[in-house]
C-alpha cells in the first residue's frame, strides 16, 4: 500500500468574493501523476493554491504528508511551479543560478545560507534539465520555455517528493510544450516524485497522468485514466468524439 | 584648497564616515524596497516622523527624548503600510501615500492647534550632513551594523520574498516575519538617519543608487555590491566636489547620484544590442 | 429612516460650531487689530492698549515662511478692523489672503511702507559664485529707526481705523517711540565699547540691520532665504573666519535649530550663543507676555558678552 501524500476532506475555500471550491474529498499517493482538469474559473489553482497554504481554507481540510496544511511545515518535500512567474519587475537582477538556489532554501534553517555543496547542487540540476549554459544569464532574458525549465530546475532542485505544477506551459510553443510534458513524465517514472499538474490540455495530460481530478467548483471525477475514459458523465461533458480522441493513447 | 587641508576639518571627517555609512544602507536597503514597489517608502516614514516629533514636542520631548516616540511610531507605521499592501490590496504608493497623508497632516494639525511650540519644528527635523556630532557618529556605525548585520542573516530570504512571495513560502520561508523585518529596517534607518543628514538624501540614497545598479547588474549580488558602491563614491564625491564648488552639499550629493543614474543607463544602452545578437 | 437622522445630526453639529465660533467672537466694542509678525502684535498691542483687541497670526515658535492660515484665522481678519503685515518677503501669504477678505471696514496696513530694504551683501568669501545670491532682507524691524516708523505706520491705520481713539493712540505711540529711542541709545552707548568688531552668526541671514546701524562686521553662514543650505566649503570657509578673527562667541537664531551653529562651534572651540530674531517668540515667551524691547534688551546682554564690550 503506497503512503498517503495528499489528502483533502470536503475542502472549501472562498477566492477574493466568491465560494470557489466546495466539498472536494480526494487523496493521492506516493507515485501517483494526477492530472487536475476542468473548465476556466474552475477553481484548479485555488484547489493546488489552498494545499500550500496559499489561499485559506474555509471549511473541511487537507492534510500533507500526514500534517495539517496550515501550520505544515516540511516543505522541503515540496516543488512547486506556479501558473506564471509575475515578477514584479521584468528586469529582475537575478541569475538563473541564484533563482534555482532559493529552492534550497526549504532544506535550511535561520540563516539560511548557500555553501559549495548547495552550488554544486544547483550546477547538477542546470546539467540535467540542460540549461547550464544559461548559468549566468539574467532571469529576465529568457524566453518563456527557457523561464519555465529554470523554475521547475527551482522546484526540483531540493529532491522533492511531491511535485506540484500550475498551468506549466501555457507560455509555451507546442513543440516544447511536448517535450516538457516528457520530462515531468520522466521525473515521475525514474525518481518516483508525486505530480499534481493542473491544465487545460485534457487530451495531452490524459497521455501521462496516471489519476484525473475533474474539477468545476466541486469534485465531478476522480479516479484512473481509463475509468475517466469510460465514465458516462464525462462523454456528457465533452460529447462521444472529444472523448475518443482524448483517450485513444498511443 | 589641497585634499590634506579638506580634511583637516572635524566636520568634513564626520560627514564622510557617518554619510558614506548611511549611504551604504540606504543603498542596500533600497535595493529590495524598489524591486519591492517600496521605493518611496523613505518620503513616507519621513512625514510620519514629522507628525511624531509634533507630538514629542506637544509633551516637551526635545531632540533625544523625540526619538521615544518617532520611532516606535515610525515603526507602526512602516508596519501599517505592509498590512495596508496586504490585507486592502493597495499597491505599495498608495499604502505608503496613505501612512504619509497621516503623518503629515498629524504634524500640522497639532502645529496649528497646540498653541504652537517653544521652537521651530521643521528645522529641529532634519539633520545636515554637514553637522554631524561625535555621538551622532557613533549612532550612524550602531545602525550600519544592526542593519547590515540583519540584511546578511535574513539576506536569501529578502531574495526570495523580492523574487516572488507564493514562491517563498512554499520553500519555507516566513513572509510576513520578512516582509516586517525589510519595512522596519528601512524605518529604523529613516529615522535615525534623517536627524543626522536630511531626509531629501536618504530619500534619493533609498532610490537612486538602487535604479542605477538595476540597469547594470548582472545578479543580485552585483546588483547589492554595485548600489553600495554608487551610495558611498556619491557621499564621497558630492562633499568635495560641494567644497570646490561651493553648492549645497546634500543636493550636490543627489546630483552625483542622478549623473550616476543617466551613466548607467547610457551603459545600458550601448550594452544591449550587443547582447541581443 | 438613517439618512434623516444623519442630516439632522450634521446640521446641529454645524449649528452648534456656528454657536461656539460666534460665542467666542462676541462682538465688543474694541478694535480688532490681526498682526502677522511679533513685532506688529507688540506694538500694536502698546499702540492700542485697552481700546484694541490685538492678535497675532502666526503661532508660537512657528517659522513665518511655514505658515498656513486656518479657517479661523480667515473668519478672525474678515471680523477685524485693521490688518497689519510687513512685506512680501517675509509673509508671502499675507496677500493672499487679504484678496480673498470680504470686508468693507478693514483697513491694511503695510507697515514695511517707507522703509529702505537691504540687500544682503554677498559674503566676500562666497566670490558671488553659486552662492546665495542678492535677497531682500525682511528683518526689517532690528534697526530700531525702522521699528520707529513701523510704530507710525501702525499708528496711521489706528487712527484711520478708529479716529475716537485716535489721542490715546498717539500718546502710546510716542512713548513706545521714546522707549525705542532709549533702547537704541543703549545700543549704541554699549557696542562702542566692544573688543572685536566681527558679528559672526552660524545660521541664515537675519541681523544685517542691526549690525549695519551699530557698525558692526555681520557675517552669516547661509543666506536669507530658510531654504537654502551651506555648502561645505562655506562651512570651511566659516570655520577659518572664526579662527583668524579670533572671536570667542558665534551666534545662534532662537527658536531655530542650532545643529550648524555648534558644528562650527566645537570644530574651533568656542561657544555659542543666542539672539532672537524677533519675528516670533516661543510658547512659553508668549504666554509670559514678553515683549520687544526686553527681547532685545536679552540680544544686548548677549551680543555684549559675544563681541567682548567694556560697558557693565
Amino acid at each position: 500500500m503506497p503512503a498517503e501524500i495528499v489528502a483533502t476532506e470536503r475542502l472549501g475555500c472562498w477566492y477574493r468574493e466568491g465560494c470557489v471550491l466546495e466539498d472536494i474529498s480526494f487523496s493521492v499517493n506516493a507515485g501517483d501523476y494526477v492530472g487536475i482538469v476542468g473548465p476556466n474559473g474552475s477553481g484548479k489553482s485555488t484547489l493546488v493554491q489552498a494545499l500550500l497554504g496559499l489561499v485559506t481554507i474555509r471549511s473541511g481540510s487537507a492534510r500533507l504528508f500526514g500534517e495539517p496544511s496550515d501550520g505544515f511545515s516540511q516543505w522541503s518535500r515540496i516543488g512547486y511551479l506556479p501558473q506564471s512567474l509575475h515578477l514584479k519587475n521584468p528586469n529582475f537582477p537575478a541569475t538563473v543560478a541564484e533563482t534555482v538556489g532559493l529552492g534550497l532554501l526549504s532544506l535550511k534553517n535561520f540563516p539560511r545560507r548557500l555553501t559549495r555543496i548547495d552550488r554544486e547542487l544547483v550546477d547538477e540540476i542546470l546539467v540535467s534539465m540542460g540549461i547550464y549554459d544559461i548559468k549566468t544569464k539574467l532571469i529576465g532574458e529568457l524566453s518563456g520555455g527557457q523561464q519555465q525549465r529554470v523554475l521547475l530546475a527551482r522546484a526540483l532542485v531540493n529532491n522533492p517528493e511531491l511535485l506540484i505544477l500550475d498551468e506549466p506551459t501555457a507560455a509555451l510553443d507546442p513543440e516544447t510544450r511536448e517535450r516538457f510534458y516528457q520530462m515531468i513524465a520522466e521525473i515521475n517514472r525514474a525518481r518516483g516524485v508525486t505530480v499534481m499538474l493542473v491544465t487545460h490540455d485534457t487530451g495531452v495530460i490524459g497521455q501521462h497522468a496516471s489519476k484525473m481530478l475533474y474539477l468545476d467548483k466541486r469534485l465531478l471525477f476522480f479516479g484512473s485514466f481509463e475509468d475517466f475514459c469510460h465514465s458516462p458523465e464525462m462523454s456528457s461533458l465533452f460529447g462521444e468524439h472529444s472523448q475518443h480522441l482524448m483517450c485513444h493513447r498511443h | 584648497m589641497n585634499l590634506i587641508e579638506i580634511l583637516s576639518y572635524g566636520f568634513i571627517q564626520r560627514a564622510l564616515l557617518a554619510g558614506t555609512l548611511i549611504a551604504v544602507l540606504c543603498s542596500v536597503l533600497g535595493v529590495f524596497l524598489v524591486l519591492r514597489r517600496l521605493s518611496l517608502i523613505g518620503d513616507g516614514l519621513a512625514h510620519v516622523t514629522f507628525g511624531s516629533t509634533a507630538i514629542a514636542l506637544a509633551f516637551k520631548f526635545y531632540s533625544a527624548a523625540s526619538l521615544l516616540v518617532s520611532l516606535p511610531v515610525v515603526l507602526l507605521a512602516s508596519l501599517g503600510i505592509l498590512k495596508l499592501t496586504e490585507k486592502a490590496r493597495l499597491s505599495g504608493d498608495a499604502a505608503i501615500g496613505i501612512v504619509s497623508a497621516f503623518g503629515i497632516s498629524t504634524g500640522i494639525m497639532l502645529a496649528s492647534v497646540g498653541g504652537g511650540y517653544n521652537v521651530d519644528l521643521l528645522s529641529y527635523l532634519f539633520g545636515n550632513i554637514l553637522s554631524i556630532s561625535r555621538e551622532e557618529v557613533l549612532i550612524a556605525v550602531a545602525l550600519f551594523c544592526v542593519v547590515m548585520i540583519l540584511l546578511s542573516l535574513f539576506f536569501n530570504d529578502l531574495l526570495a520574498i523580492t523574487f516572488n512571495e507564493e514562491l517563498a513560502r512554499v520553500s519555507g520561508v516566513r513572509t510576513g516575519l520578512i516582509n516586517a523585518v525589510l519595512v522596519m529596517l528601512t524605518a529604523l534607518s529613516v529615522v535615525l538617519a534623517m536627524k543626522l543628514v536630511g531626509i531629501m538624501l536618504i530619500s534619493s540614497l533609498l532610490i537612486l543608487p538602487a535604479v542605477s545598479a538595476l540597469q547594470l547588474a548582472r545578479s543580485f549580488k552585483a546588483c547589492i555590491a554595485l548600489a553600495a558602491l554608487q551610495g558611498c563614491c556619491s557621499v564621497i564625491a558630492g562633499i568635495f566636489v560641494s567644497f570646490l564648488t561651493n553648492l549645497p552639499t546634500s543636493a550636490t550629493i543627489v546630483m552625483i547620484n542622478l549623473l550616476f543614474f543617466g551613466g548607467a543607463c547610457l551603459a545600458r544602452r550601448l550594452r544591449t544590442p550587443k547582447n541581443s545578437n | 429612516m438613517r439618512w434623516v437622522a444623519i442630516a439632522g445630526i450634521l446640521t446641529l453639529a454645524v449649528f452648534l460650531l456656528v454657536g461656539c465660533s460666534r460665542e467666542k467672537s462676541e462682538p465688543t466694542a474694541k478694535l480688532q487689530v490681526v498682526t502677522t509678525l511679533f513685532p506688529l502684535y507688540d506694538f500694536s498691542r502698546i499702540i492700542g492698549g485697552d481700546r484694541a483687541q490685538v492678535s497675532m497670526l502666526l503661532p508660537p515658535g512657528m517659522e513665518p515662511h511655514s505658515f498656513e492660515p486656518k479657517p479661523n484665522d480667515i473668519i478672525r481678519i474678515s471680523k477685524a478692523g485693521l490688518f497689519i503685515y510687513t512685506s512680501p518677503y517675509m509673509e508671502p501669504w499675507a496677500a493672499t489672503i487679504i484678496k480673498g477678505i470680504d470686508n468693507q471696514i478693514l483697513r491694511v496696513v503695510d507697515a514695511g511702507q517707507g522703509i529702505r530694504y537691504l540687500i544682503t551683501a554677498p559674503d566676500s568669501e562666497e566670490h558671488d559664485h553659486g552662492g546665495h545670491g542678492r535677497a531682500m532682507d525682511p528683518h526689517v524691524w532690528l534697526d530700531f529707526a525702522n521699528a520707529g516708523l513701523i510704530v507710525d505706520s501702525i499708528l496711521s491705520g489706528f487712527v484711520v481705523a478708529d479716529p475716537p481713539g485716535a489721542v490715546l493712540y498717539r500718546n502710546n505711540a510716542n512713548a513706545l517711540k521714546t522707549r525705542l529711542a532709549d533702547l537704541d541709545r543703549r545700543y549704541r552707548e554699549a557696542l562702542a565699547t566692544c573688543a572685536t568688531r566681527v558679528f559672526l552668526h552660524g545660521g541664515h541671514y537675519t541681523f544685517g540691520y542691526l549690525a549695519r546701524r551699530y557698525g558692526l562686521e555681520y557675517h552669516s553662514l547661509s543666506g536669507v532665504s530658510s531654504e537654502s543650505e551651506p555648502s561645505a566649503a562655506r562651512m570651511a570657509a566659516m570655520v577659518r573666519q572664526i579662527r583668524s578673527s579670533g572671536v570667542r562667541h558665534l551666534f545662534a537664531e532662537e527658536l531655530l535649530s542650532p545643529r550648524l551653529t555648534e558644528t562650527l562651534a566645537s570644530e574651533t572651540g568656542v561657544s555659542v550663543l543666542k539672539l532672537h530674531g524677533a519675528h516670533n517668540l516661543g510658547r512659553e515667551d508668549f504666554q509670559r507676555r514678553v515683549d520687544f524691547i526686553s527681547l532685545m534688551d536679552q540680544n544686548l546682554i548677549n551680543l555684549k558678552k559675544g563681541l567682548a564690550c567694556r560697558q557693565r
